[in-house]
C-alpha cells in the first residue's frame, strides 16, 4: 500500500466492485434501467434517491437477494454471479440491515462468530477471541467484554457489532441502510468514527441514506438514482445541499421551508409544570397558533414524551395543559381529542395509522360522532381530506399498507384535518423514513395547518429540519427544557450544545 | 372446495329430502349463533374463546331452572348471565390485556366447577311445558332458523353500519393505533364479548327448548364447531378481517359436513376428526397465503 491514504483520491484506483447494465424488473415496474456504476476500496459511497428510485433493488442485487435480468457484477475485475446471498458473502460482500439480526442472548463473541463458516464446532480458542477483539478494536469498541450479552448494549453499540461481525466474515464491501435510524447523536458519531476507521482500511463502504447532512458529514462520493436510473455519481465535495436535493428530485426544491406568513395572536397553547416521572421535569410552554414549535432533544431528553403526554398517551403524566384557555385533561386521548388536540404518531406501523384497513376508514376513523355509520357522508369527507393532503381520491378502497410511506403520512395527516375549529397538532418526527418529494408535501400541509390558524408542536431528530422549518426551537435535555429560541435566533450551533451538554455552555458563559 | 362438498352433500342419498335439509338447518343455527358471537372476539383481535360452549350450557342451566318464575324471566336471566359472564372476561382481557386464550380456559373451568356444584352434574328438567314458542315452526321455518338469521343480520348490521362495528375492526387490526386515534379499547373488547355472550345464550336456551331440559353437556363442541366456522370463513385469526357473513358461510360448510358424514352413518367421533381436520388445512393454507403476500 502506498503512504497516501487511498481514500485521497478514490475515484482514480481500478474499482473494488462495478456493475454494467444493471436492469431488474417486477412485472411491469422497472426497478433498475440500466445502471452502470463502479465503486472503489476505500470509499465511503453515499447512494440517495426518493422512495422508489430503485436504492434497495440495487443493494438487494449487490447482496445476492435478487438476480438482475440483465447486466453484469465484477469484483476486482472478475464477472461475478451472485445468485443467492450465501454467495454474495463469499465474495465479500456484507448487509448491516436496519433490522438487528443479532441474538441478544449470546455474548458478543458468539455472535460475532455466529454463522460464520470459518468456525469449528468448539470455537473457544485463543485465536478466534483475538480476531473477534481485533475487528472491535478497528471499529473502535475496544473496551467492550467479550463475554457481555449483546441485549444489554445500547442499540448504537449492537449496530457496532453487527458491522465487526461482517468484518469478520471478511467483508470488503459493506453495505449500510440508513444505519443511523433511531440513534441519538453520540452513538451516531461513533458509528460514522468506525465507518472512517475502515475506509483508512481499505474496506469500502455503501451507505444508502434519506439524510442529506450525512452524505456530507460522512461520504466521499454520491450516487444518486432517480426512477431507477443512475442520474450521477460525484465527488461530494463538488455538491452543495441544493444541487443534490436537485438531483435526487429532478426539480429544485424551492423554499422547502416556508416562513410562517400570519401575525401572533393571543396565547393558545399553556403548558404548565408537565412532569412524567423520571422522563420529564417541570417543562412549560406558552404559544400562540399560528406557528411551527420544535422541541429538539436526543433520545431520552423527554421531547417525545412532552408530546404524547399532551396527547393524552402518557398514564402517568400530571401538570396543566390549557388550551384558549379551556383546560385539557392529561391521561386521556379521547379529552385530548375533545380539547381540540390532534396526535400524529412517530410509529406509523404501530400506532399511527390502521395499515390493513382501507384509506377509506383510516380518514375516518377519528371522526365517528353517530352510532350509525353514514357511509356515504363518510365517503364525502374522506374525498376532501384525501383531496387536502394530496392523496388519489380514487384510491380510498385501497388497503393503507400499500401506499408508500409518504402518502401513508399525509394520511395520517388528513385524519386529523379539515374542522371546523382550530386546534394543536402534536406530531413526533413528522417526516421520519420519507422520501424528499412527500417531505416537501408535509411541510406545506403543515405550513397551510399554521396559515389556518392551528398550531403545530412537533419533535424531530433531524436537526435541520427543526432549524428550517420553526418558528419556536424549544430545547431539551434529560427530561428538562435548556432553551426556547425564535426564528432568527436560533443557531445549529446553539441547538447542538443544548441538547448534547447544556451545562458547557452555561460554563462557558459563565467565563 | 366449496365445489367439492357441494357434489359430496349431492351425491349423498337422502341429503335433499325436507327432514335432512331441515336437520342441517337447524345444526346450523346452533352453532351458527354461536359462531358470529365467536366472530366477535375473533375480530377484535382476541383470537377466540373457548368457553362459549359452556357459557351456552350453563345458560340452558338457567333458562330451564328459570323457568319456575315464567318464560320472561327465564330468558332474561340466561340471557343476563350469558352477557354478564363474557362481560367479565372482556373486562379481564381488555383493560388488564389478560391473554384472552387463559382467560377464557379459566372462565371453563370456573362455570364447569360451579354447575357440577348445584347440580351435582343431574340433567334438570323444565316444571311444565310451555316452550313450545321456541320449538314450533313459523310460517314452515323452524324457530331456530329464524333466529339464526335474525343473528347474522344483526351481526352484520353491527360490523358494519355502526360506530362499535368499525371501532372493533380497528382495534383488531391495531391496539395501538385505536388507542392513539381515542378509540376506548376496554369498553370495545368489553362490547365484543358481551355480543358473544348473548350470542351463547340465545343458543342455550333455543337449545334447552328442543331438548326439553337444561345440561352441561349441551354445549360440548359448540365452541370447537364455531372455531371451525369463523376461521373456514375467511376470518383472520389475528383479528380486524372477517364478517359475519364470511361466519354463515363457514357455518354452512362445518354443517353439511356434519350431516353428510351422519348419513354416511360415520360415528360422532369421525365428525369431531373431521372438524379437526379442516381447522388444521385452514389454518395451513392461511399461514401459506401470509407469508406469500
Amino acid at each position: 500500500m502506498s503512504n497516501s491514504p487511498p481514500h485521497r483520491n478514490p475515484l482514480s484506483n481500478t474499482p473494488i466492485l462495478s456493475v454494467e447494465n444493471l436492469s431488474k424488473s417486477f412485472g411491469p415496474v422497472e426497478a433498475l434501467k440500466s445502471i452502470s456504476v463502479s465503486f472503489h476500496s476505500g470509499e465511503i459511497r453515499a447512494i440517495c434517491g426518493e422512495n422508489g428510485a430503485g436504492k434497495s433493488t440495487l443493494v438487494k442485487i449487490l447482496t445476492g437477494v435478487f438476480l438482475p435480468d440483465q447486466g453484469t457484477i465484477r469484483i476486482n475485475d472478475l464477472v461475478c454471479h451472485l445468485g443467492h446471498p450465501k454467495v454474495a458473502q463469499q465474495h465479500g460482500m456484507a448487509m448491516v440491515t436496519q433490522e438487528l439480526s443479532l441474538a441478544p442472548h449470546l455474548s458478543v463473541e458468539d455472535n460475532i462468530w455466529l454463522g460464520n463458516s470459518i468456525v469449528p464446532l468448539f470455537h473457544r480458542q485463543r485465536h478466534l477471541r483475538y480476531k473477534a477483539r481485533q475487528v472491535l478494536e478497528l471499529i473502535g469498541l475496544d473496551s467492550l467484554d467479550l463475554s457481555q450479552p449483546v441485549g444489554s448494549l445500547s442499540i448504537g453499540e449492537r449496530q457496532l457489532v453487527e458491522i465487526a461481525r461482517m468484518l469478520a466474515r471478511q467483508a470488503r464491501v459493506l453495505i449500510l441502510d440508513e444505519p443511523t435510524a433511531g440513534l441519538s447523536d453520540v452513538e451516531i458519531d461513533r458509528i460514522f468514527n468506525a465507518l472512517r476507521a475502515l475506509r483508512s482500511n481499505g474496506t469500502t463502504v455503501i451507505y444508502v441514506t434519506h439524510k442529506l447532512g450525512e452524505v456530507f458529514e460522512l461520504c466521499d462520493a454520491v450516487t444518486v438514482l432517480r426512477n431507477g436510473k443512475l442520474v450521477r455519481t460525484c465527488p461530494v465535495k463538488e455538491m452543495n445541499r441544493e444541487s443534490l436535493v436537485h438531483l435526487m428530485l429532478g426539480r429544485s426544491a424551492q423554499e422547502m421551508y416556508q416562513p410562517s406568513q400570519k401575525t401572533r395572536e393571543s396565547p393558545m397553547l399553556v403548558v404548565k409544570d408537565l412532569q412524567v416521572p423520571g422522563l420529564v421535569t417541570n417543562f412549560s410552554l406558552n404559544v400562540s397558533s399560528g406557528q411551527i414549535v420544535s422541541i429538539a432533544g436526543q433520545i431520552g431528553s423527554g421531547a417525545t414524551q412532552v408530546v404524547r403526554s399532551m396527547a393524552g398517551l402518557v398514564h402517568n403524566a400530571t401538570g396543566s395543559v390549557q388550551i384558549c384557555g379551556n383546560n385539557v385533561p392529561l391521561r386521556s386521548v379521547t379529552g385530548a381529542q375533545a380539547s381540540q388536540i390532534r396526535f400524529i404518531s412517530e410509529d406509523r406501523a404501530r400506532e399511527g395509522i390502521f395499515l390493513r384497513l382501507n384509506v377509506l376508514e383510516n380518514l375516518i376513523a377519528t371522526r365517528l360522532e353517530s352510532m350509525f355509520v353514514a357511509w356515504s357522508v363518510l365517503r364525502d369527507i374522506a374525498t376532501t381530506l384525501a383531496r387536502m393532503v394530496g392523496v388519489d381520491d380514487s384510491r380510498l378502497e385501497a388497503r393503507a399498507g400499500e401506499l408508500s410511506g409518504g402518502n401513508q403520512q399525509k394520511l395520517a395527516f388528513g385524519r386529523s384535518m379539515g374542522r371546523k375549529q382550530p386546534g394543536v397538532f402534536l406530531m413526533n418526527e413528522p417526516t421520519r423514513g420519507i422520501d424528499v418529494g412527500s417531505r416537501l408535501d408535509i411541510y406545506k400541509i403543515m405550513r397551510k395547518l399554521c396559515d389556518d390558524g392551528n398550531l403545530v408542536v412537533m419533535t424531530s431528530s433531524d436537526l435541520e429540519e427543526v432549524l428550517g422549518i420553526s418558528d419556536v426551537v424549544i430545547t431539551m435535555y434529560r427530561g428538562a427544557q435548556v432553551n426556547c429560541y425564535t426564528r432568527g435566533q436560533v443557531t445549529m450551533h446553539n441547538v447542538l450544545t443544548d441538547i448534547t451538554h447544556p451545562q458547557m455552555r452555561e460554563r462557558k458563559e459563565e467565563l | 372446495m366449496l365445489l367439492l362438498l357441494t357434489i359430496g352433500a349431492l351425491a349423498t342419498p337422502g341429503f335433499l329430502s325436507t327432514p335432512s335439509i331441515v336437520a342441517l338447518l337447524t345444526s346450523m343455527s346452533f352453532i351458527g349463533c354461536v359462531a358470529v358471537g365467536m366472530t366477535f372476539i375473533t375480530l377484535s383481535g382476541n383470537i377466540m374463546s373457548l368457553c362459549l360452549g359452556v357459557t351456552l350450557s350453563a345458560s340452558s342451566l338457567i333458562f330451564i331452572s328459570g323457568l319456575a318464575f315464567g318464560i320472561v324471566p327465564a330468558l332474561v336471566l340466561a340471557i343476563g348471565f350469558g352477557i354478564a359472564i363474557t362481560a367479565c372476561q372482556g373486562f379481564l382481557v381488555g383493560y388488564l390485556q389478560a391473554n384472552p386464550i387463559i382467560v377464557s380456559i379459566s372462565a371453563l373451568a370456573l362455570m364447569l366447577g360451579t354447575a357440577d356444584l348445584i347440580t351435582g352434574g343431574q340433567r334438570i328438567y323444565p316444571p311444565g311445558d310451555g316452550l313450545d314458542i321456541l320449538t314450533g315452526n313459523l310460517f314452515g321455518v323452524p324457530v331456530e332458523v329464524i333466529f339464526l338469521i335474525s343473528s347474522v343480520g344483526i351481526g352484520q348490521v353491527i360490523l358494519s353500519y355502526t360506530r362499535f362495528g368499525l371501532r372493533i375492526y380497528m382495534v383488531g387490526t391495531n391496539l395501538n393505533a385505536a388507542q392513539a386515534a381515542g378509540v376506548s379499547i376496554w369498553r370495545t373488547i368489553t362490547g365484543s364479548y358481551m355480543l358473544a355472550g348473548l350470542f351463547a345464550a340465545i343458543a342455550g336456551i333455543l337449545l334447552s327448548a328442543r331438548y326439553g331440559s337444561g345440561d352441561m353437556e349441551l354445549g360440548i363442541g359448540y365452541d370447537y364447531d364455531a372455531i371451525a366456522a369463523v376461521l373456514v370463513g375467511g376470518t383472520a385469526i389475528h383479528g380486524g378481517e372477517g364478517s359475519v357473513l364470511r361466519t354463515l358461510l363457514g357455518v354452512a360448510v362445518v354443517s353439511v359436513i356434519q350431516v353428510v358424514l351422519l348419513l354416511h352413518g360415520f360415528s360422532q367421533q369421525m365428525q369431531y376428526l373431521m372438524t379437526g381436520l379442516i381447522v388444521l388445512t385452514v389454518i395451513m393454507l392461511h399461514s401459506m397465503g401470509e407469508e406469500h403476500s
